[in-house]
């Protein structure tokens, strides 16, 4: 089961780092919205940090739906996947390797802009960085647990990629709302005025349900990717 | 111990109303060289692909190895597959395909079976090429090369010889001959091409509208006489 | 039989509609605060339950399909779904029109609706999927079986998370004290819009096996015409 997980997550590996279709293109993205943000609400002043959260998050999602619809755009290409489905490969080992993939892929986009973010929106994690990566992955791993599951059905309709943001966002909207509160409780715990403990007492309501909704979905996923990936 | 033995029991699949297979019992000894005939859209892709795990019937039970390949993982990874399309990922160069395939299959010594199958289909030379930019031909050898790199006991041929030249499609032919010649791999290919496994076959099924309508023994003979066997059931269609 | 049987509920929720408009607009007396406008209340809470217990019956429904692979599990699913959809959509329209004189607005981001709204388009999503579906109708049925399940999974965390979410904006009374006669006119209109959802629900259902029904003839035809030989 591993050995498979990791292979096919090193060759997804590879191919990004020979074709780089996902990252770069994942990162600007991330860029171009938060200045659509910042150019809509006429950011800066007081109002920066209320709606700081919301708009990293906002960015996140919608780059992240991006790199979502290329999961099984390699696999495609040259019926790929069948090759995948006729090794010895158990189908579950494939959905947390494609999931595993999303992951990876939606923390480094994270990770590059959030220094950029920081400074475009004078916000400051400081002390709380840890809690901050923590946050990040978590929801990051909400999004690529129902992503990956949705990004195999909405690569075989005739929507395509359209289809992908029509069944994630409705679904993501819980893990959504905890992810900017937990964020929202990051950054206001990181003013210099205040002074606290290395994590934050009230952000661990909003992690536990991250972590929950993770869960759920890709343990279900696993038992419904089998359905989703039969001829 | 030959592996690869297939027994298909009253296998159906269905699309709708459509049945794309219909009730067809096959059952081919370990070794053999099985050649799939029919007209266009018979079915025999459909059966290749159920035969491969790839399409669960929706009646009837398919055995290899005495297991069924959708579900077992053993038995899958005695199968083989070369299809329509060459499998392989455009982006990676022909070494890193075969050796991705490898660790799908858990091969021990990938790196050397990686290097031995380029050379066996003449590849070694491109093999730091992206497949993408590879030809046709090329990409055509270095598919069969993936698709027997794990040496499957079943091997599953869809228009091997499509796309490759006279010399290319005699070393295919060569290919099999030595496998048939070994008797460790069954074969069952589906080909238009009739003239380059004419001296291979042990066998012929031809399918007609998901049917099974003549499945027999070849003896050997020239090849009008097996080309007529294909195409003896296609008639008043 | 099925036909006399689909006459009979008609006429059942004929009266049944019958007795609740009278029950809801002059047996229930007019509510002393909010006035006529409560009177939406009735229709509001049944069609809430009625879309509810139509996705709970697309989850069930969606399991059943993928164990068992029979048609009608899957008929059961699309019917209940695009009436859990429609229901969800006049709680929907009968909120807002309830709210205005209420609220002063016609929209809050108030938790049950914004938990109604959530749960309506993850179920639109669930419609969307099954119409623009590319591959074969088997696997349009599994990918639709899959998020039925998927789905209803996120309903409690839709309604854990919008709760918490915007507690401070809950305008829905938790508790509702209700006068005699307007528990009957309640119970009346309940079973009203129930049963008019079973109605519908079988009548699609019905219309869902005669288009199953018209393609399989129409398949059989276009394979006997023959679409073998190059």
């Amino acid at each position: 089961m591993i050995k498979g997980v990791v292979a096919i997550l090193w060759k997804d590996l590879r191919v990004e780092w020979r074709s780089r279709e996902r990252l770069g293109p994942m990162v600007v993205f991330v860029f171009l919205i938060i200045l659509v943000f910042n150019f809509s609400f006429e950011l800066g002043g007081s109002a920066l940090h209320e709606i700081g959260p919301g708009v990293l998050w906002s960015a996140f999602v919608f780059a992240g739906l991006f790199g979502l619809n290329h999961t099984f755009a390699t696999e495609l290409d040259n019926n790929c996947l069948d090759a995948l489905m006729l090794a010895p490969v158990s189908h579950s080992s494939l959905y947390l390797a494609k999931m595993l993939g999303n992951l990876l892929f939606l923390l480094v986009v994270e990770l590059l802009s959030l220094p950029f973010f920081c400074l475009f929106f004078n916000l400051s994690p400081g002390l709380y960085l840890v809690p901050l990566v923590a946050v990040l992955t978590l929801g990051a791993s909400c999004l690529a647990s129902v992503g990956t599951l949705f990004a195999a059905m909405s690569s075989n309709s005739r929507l395509r990629e359209f289809l992908l943001p029509l069944l994630v966002l409705p679904m993501i909207y819980p893990a959504l709302i905890w992810a900017v509160k937990a964020t929202a409780i990051v950054f206001e715990h990181s003013r210099p005025s205040t002074t606290g403990a290395f994590w934050p007492g009230s952000l661990t309501e909003p992690v536990s349900f991250l972590l929950v909704y993770s869960i759920v979905f890709t343990t279900l996923a696993l038992m419904l990717f089998d359905q989703v990936l039969e001829d | 111990m030959t592996t690869g033995a297939v027994r298909l029991e009253q296998v159906t699949k269905r699309y709708g109303a459509l049945a794309a297979v219909n009730s067809v019992d096959l059952e081919i000894e370990a070794g053999a060289l099985l050649l799939m005939a029919g007209a266009n859209g018979a079915g025999k892709s459909t059966l290749l692909r159920i035969l491969a795990g790839l399409i669960r019937p929706t009646q009837g039970r398919v055995l290899v190895n005495g297991q069924p390949p959708h579900s077992s993982l053993e038995s899958r990874a005695e199968i083989g597959l070369l299809s329509h399309k060459n499998l392989l990922y455009d982006t990676l160069t022909a070494r890193e395909n075969l050796l991705f395939c490898g660790r799908l299959y858990g091969l021990e010594d990938r790196r050397e079976t990686a290097e031995a199958a380029l050379a066996n289909v003449g590849m070694s030379a491109r093999a730091d090429t992206p497949v993408g930019t590879l030809s046709r031909g090329m990409k055509q050898r270095l598919a069969l090369a993936r698709a027997t790199l794990h040496r499957p006991g079943l091997l599953l041929l869809d228009e091997p010889f499509e796309g490759l030249d006279r010399r290319a499609s005699q070393a295919l032919s060569q290919r099999l001959t030595d496998l048939r010649a070994r008797r460790e791999t069954t074969v069952v290919v589906v080909t238009h091409r009739v003239d380059e496994v004419v001296d291979l076959v042990d066998r012929v099924a031809v399918l007609e509208r998901g049917r099974l309508c003549c499945d027999s023994a070849w003896r050997g003979g020239s090849l009008e006489e097996l080309q007529a066997l294909c195409d003896s059931h296609l008639q008043g269609v | 039989m099925s036909r006399l049987a689909s006459t009979g509920l008609a006429f059942f929720v004929f009266s049944a509609m019958v007795a609740a408009l009278y029950a809801v607009f002059l047996y229930a007396p007019t509510e002393g605060q909010m006035g006529l406008v409560q009177r939406i209340f009735y229709f509001h809470v049944s069609s809430a339950i009625c879309s509810l217990v139509a996705f709970s019956l697309v989850f069930l429904a969606s399991i059943q399909y993928l164990r068992r692979r029979e048609e009608r599990w899957d008929r059961l699913a699309v019917a209940s779904a695009e009436l859990g959809v429609i229901f969800a959509l006049i709680v929907l329209i009968t909120g807002p029109l309830w709210a205005r004189p209420i609220w002063g607005v016609f929209w809050r981001w108030e938790p049950r609706l914004t938990f109604m709204l959530i749960t309506f388009l993850m179920y639109v999503a669930y419609l969307m999927v099954r119409a623009y579906a590319a591959g074969s109708v088997e696997q349009t049925r599994r990918f639709a079986a899959v998020l039925g399940i998927v789905a209803f999974v996120n309903v409690p965390l839709v309604h854990f998370s919008v709760n918490l979410w915007s507690a401070d904006q809950q305008l829905h009374p938790q508790k509702v004290e209700l006068a005699p006669e307007m528990v009957v006119a309640r119970y009346v209109s309940l079973v009203a819009v129930g049963s008019l959802f079973l109605f519908l629900l079988k009548r699609r259902m019905e219309l869902e096996l005669a288009s199953q029904t018209l393609n399989r003839i129409r398949q059989e035809l276009d394979g006997e015409r023959g679409d073998d030989g190059p």
